[in-house]
């Protein structure tokens, strides 16, 4: 217990943000307290557009909808959304990039050259492309970014297998009987894990700010949905007599995004000691 | 942790001089708004528009700009919009067919309507100089079916393509004849596809078309826009010397280009906010109107909703006027039947039942057994919760009308699956009937006429995309397919209102309305028909 106290203390930074980020986890789970039960999705048409006030906090928007409600409930779509996307690129990059740098020859010819296709275009291009083509939806615009942002997970898995593959102890293991799915699950991915999971704790800031652009521009998620993207959009047409609808959705885009990045900072202080 | 301060601390600096930045940018952009306006309203553009006589005009680009009628029909309503083109007949505010470079008042018409005989009004020039004659008049319509052949203008729709035409330019006539009737051959020639040209002294159809029109092309610049110069020979007197018709498409763009003084007019502002803070300053005059366009969504009736009580209900669930009067600040005007109020076509006399009133529908489902029988707030038609698919798209506040339908009807217990897609794929789907409701926005006056626009819920026609019948609608569709006698017409067209309002067939959203919003102190007039392919006209004019 004294560790783990000493652990917080010596790594305040870690320490506040991930009890911010916590805070940030427990009001999108618990937005419908938080809402005190109003729906995000409904109001009354005649009530649009209202300026914050003690009955509508972050007052109303075009159809009569309390904004603080879909504030709140904005970060369960975007946190979902982000989460979605880090792990979907996480999980198929690591895994791409750890065959391709273990067994070398043809099988990390057709895994890196899939992936020099993906980074040949402008990542957000390329997203817009895809979620354009797949129709617009947050699952899709999910899709869309993870398949663009993958190929960093598996150059960098990659480039990390390749360090220890020809080291002798490797070599040892392998002549020693180690089976290929042990060699891989002991050996190789360890040696790469924790620069992927630094890189992934990063990313999720990037990932929101990238899926509310997807939704800002109309590829992500549709109306009703109350995402914080979509709602930047919706109030972009009434910015000059309505600037709430601006302001709060991009108030929680840039506080949620910068726990997040500072967080991934800090984690990557902790766990790469080249940074110490 | 020092680091970790030292980068919070930067955060923080960062938000601080990035809200201090638009701080800034707010007030000196208010500021400065409110000078150059002050400026322009009494020095520089007011200046320009007595003075200089320079009108800048910020419109839509269609089309690339182009302002050849043969073309597309966006290409044609250019040419008419900037003051280009005329053509032999136009029609006023009450739309209504007046003469141009013919005279609506006098012209003769054989009994069977196949044989029209206009008169040319003598003395009108080309902006090149060359007069009007019937021989120049018969060479445009002629080189319109010759390079129109492949053009989305379609010019056969409101003339037949082998129709005879005889000028005869001693007697200052053109005689048509046809083997169609047509009821009114003048309002067919009213579209702006007859936009007569001066073919031998035209150069460049493409972006330097020469018309009769009050202005003239002096230089086009692709995605800038035209500068025009006034036509020299033109009838009476053009009321500026020059316009620069500046393309900008974004609706708030325009109107801040109109409050920082770049512009002295625009067209279309449509967006609630920008509207509202133009109408609420006195510098600027915002004329709106009705126009033709309707906008409404189809109502499937292979579907779900060809169940009557659903249907109905679905009407009386949304109340269409707050959405067009608070949603959309008035973009539309409401009405429940598919043709516009303003229109002549007797909108007073038609009666409607199924007008917005929530409890009633809610009545009326359950009378019908649509009830919630599972208590998840949505009801059940046979077992299955009643989900309708409501297909829209971004347009004219087509996209913002379904949000709040979507909203509306959850009231009552339906529930709908949204589906904002691009324009080709809403029409795609309207084609495939993969929807219950989709909602478009439609021109209804084509060709002077509604009659084809109302063959969308004639049984078996090929543009029924709703699968819509009703017999007696269909036969007075086909009776006005031939019918030349205008009272008979309006009555037909009546009954077959009166069809598609009882049957609860069509969900009419509204009638979009047009805008032109104008700099009171730069420009004096600036009027907003309904038919919106009249923009720059004489009628605008520089303010004294």
């Amino acid at each position: 217990m004294e560790n783990k106290q000493n652990f917080f203390v010596k790594h305040k930074t870690f320490t506040i943000f991930s009890i911010l980020g916590i805070l940030v986890i427990l009001a999108a789970i618990f937005a419908p307290v938080l809402t005190g039960g109003i729906d995000p999705t409904t109001g009354s048409l005649s009530e649009a557009l209202k300026p914050p006030s003690s009955e509508h906090l972050f007052g109303t928007d075009k159809l009569g909808r309390d904004l603080f409600a879909r504030v709140i409930y904005g970060a369960r779509t975007s946190l979902i959304a982000a989460f979605s996307v880090v792990i979907l690129a996480f999980v198929i990059g690591t895994v791409a990039g750890v065959l391709a740098g273990y067994f070398g020859k043809i099988v990390d010819a057709v895994i890196m050259r899939i992936a020099d296709m993906m980074i040949a275009f402008p990542g957000m291009i390329l997203a817009i492309a895809v979620a354009g083509i797949m129709g617009a939806s947050i699952r899709n615009a999910v899709i869309a970014v993870a398949l663009v942002t993958w190929p960093k997970y598996a150059r960098l898995a990659r480039s990390l297998v390749l360090k220890i593959r020809d080291r002798d102890y490797v070599s040892a293991a392998i002549v020693t009987g180690s089976k290929t799915p042990y060699m891989l699950l002991k050996y190789m991915l360890p040696s790469a894990i924790t620069t992927l999971v630094i890189t992934a704790a990063m990313d999720i800031g990037t990932m929101m700010l990238e899926l509310a652009g997807l939704s800002f521009l109309g590829f992500g998620a549709v109306p009703p949905t109350p995402e914080w993207g979509l709602m930047l959009s919706e109030g972009r047409a009434y910015m000059t007599a309505a600037p709430w609808l601006m302001i709060f959705p991009g108030v929680a885009i840039f506080v949620v995004v910068v726990i997040f990045n500072m967080l991934g900072d800090s984690l990557r202080d902790i766990l790469d000691p080249r940074q110490e | 942790m020092r680091k970790h301060l030292g980068k919070i601390a930067a955060i923080g600096l960062a938000a601080v001089l990035a809200v201090a930045a638009l701080a800034g940018c707010g007030s000196s952009g208010s500021g400065s708004a409110a000078a150059s306006s002050g400026a322009s309203a009494s020095g520089s553009a007011s200046a320009a528009a007595v003075q200089g006589g320079t009108l800048r005009f910020g419109c839509q680009n269609f089309s690339s700009g182009g302002i050849d009628p043969a073309v597309e029909t966006n290409t044609a309503w250019n040419s008419s919009r900037y003051g280009i083109l005329e053509t032999l007949f136009k029609f006023n505010d009450d739309v209504q067919v007046v003469s141009c470079l013919a005279d609506a008042d006098n012209y003769t018409m054989s009994d069977d309507h196949k044989t029209w005989t206009f008169n040319i009004i003598p003395g009108i020039k080309f902006s090149s100089g060359a007069d009007v004659t019937p021989s120049a008049v018969k060479a445009s319509i002629d080189r319109l079916f010759k390079d129109g052949a492949s053009g989305s203008t379609k010019p056969e729709q409101f003339l037949e393509k082998d129709a005879k035409i005889t000028a005869d330019d001693a007697a200052g006539t053109i005689t048509i004849e046809t083997k169609t009737a047509y009821p009114d051959l003048r309002a067919n020639l009213a579209d702006p596809a007859f936009g007569i040209v001066d073919v031998e002294n035209t150069k460049d159809f493409a972006n330097g078309i020469i018309g009769t029109g009050p202005y003239m092309v002096d230089t086009f610049t692709p995605d800038v826009g035209y500068t025009l110069k006034a036509n020299p020979n033109y009838r009476e007197p053009v009321p500026f010397e020059t316009v620069e018709l500046k393309y900008m498409d974004d609706a708030q763009a325009k109107a801040n280009a109109l409050l920082a003084g770049d512009i002295d007019m625009a067209n279309d502002v449509a967006n609630k906010s920008a509207l509202e803070e133009l109408k609420a300053n006195s510098d600027f005059t915002v004329n709106i109107a009705n126009g033709t366009r309707t906008g409404f969504a189809w109502v499937n009736f292979n579907k779900i909703l060809k169940n009557d009580a659903l249907r109905q209900a679905v009407m009386m669930g949304i109340d269409g006027q707050t959405v067009d009067d608070v949603t959309l600040g008035g973009l539309y005007g409401y009405g429940y039947s598919v043709l516009p109020s303003n229109l002549p076509f007797n909108y007073d006399k038609l009666t409607y039942k199924y007008g917005y009133d929530k409890e009633a529908a809610m009545k009326l489902l359950d009378d019908a057994g649509i009830k919630d029988s599972d208590g998840d707030g949505i009801r059940e038609l046979d077992g299955q919760p009643v989900k309708l698919v409501w297909v829209t798209y971004e347009n004219r506040g087509l996209g913002d009308i379904a949000e709040a339908g979507k909203q509306l009807l959850a009231e009552i217990g339906i529930d709908v699956d949204l589906q904002v897609v691009d324009s080709q794929k809403d029409w795609d789907l309207m084609v495939s009937g993969d929807y219950d409701l989709i909602s478009q926005n439609w021109n209804v006056y084509i060709a002077g006429s509604p009659d084809t626009y109302l063959g969308n819920w004639d049984k078996g026609n090929e543009v029924n995309y709703c699968g819509y019948e009703n017999d007696k609608y269909s036969e007075a569709y086909k009776a006005l397919q031939t019918e030349l006698d205008a009272d008979k017409r309006l009555e037909l067209i009546t009954t077959m209102q009166q069809c598609l309002l009882d049957d609860a067939a069509v969900l009419v959203h509204g009638y979009y309305t047009a805008s032109m919003i104008s700099n009171s102190k730069t420009v004096a007039n600036a009027p907003v028909h309904p038919l919106d392919y009249y923009w720059l006209t004489t009628e605008v004019t520089p303010a004294a």
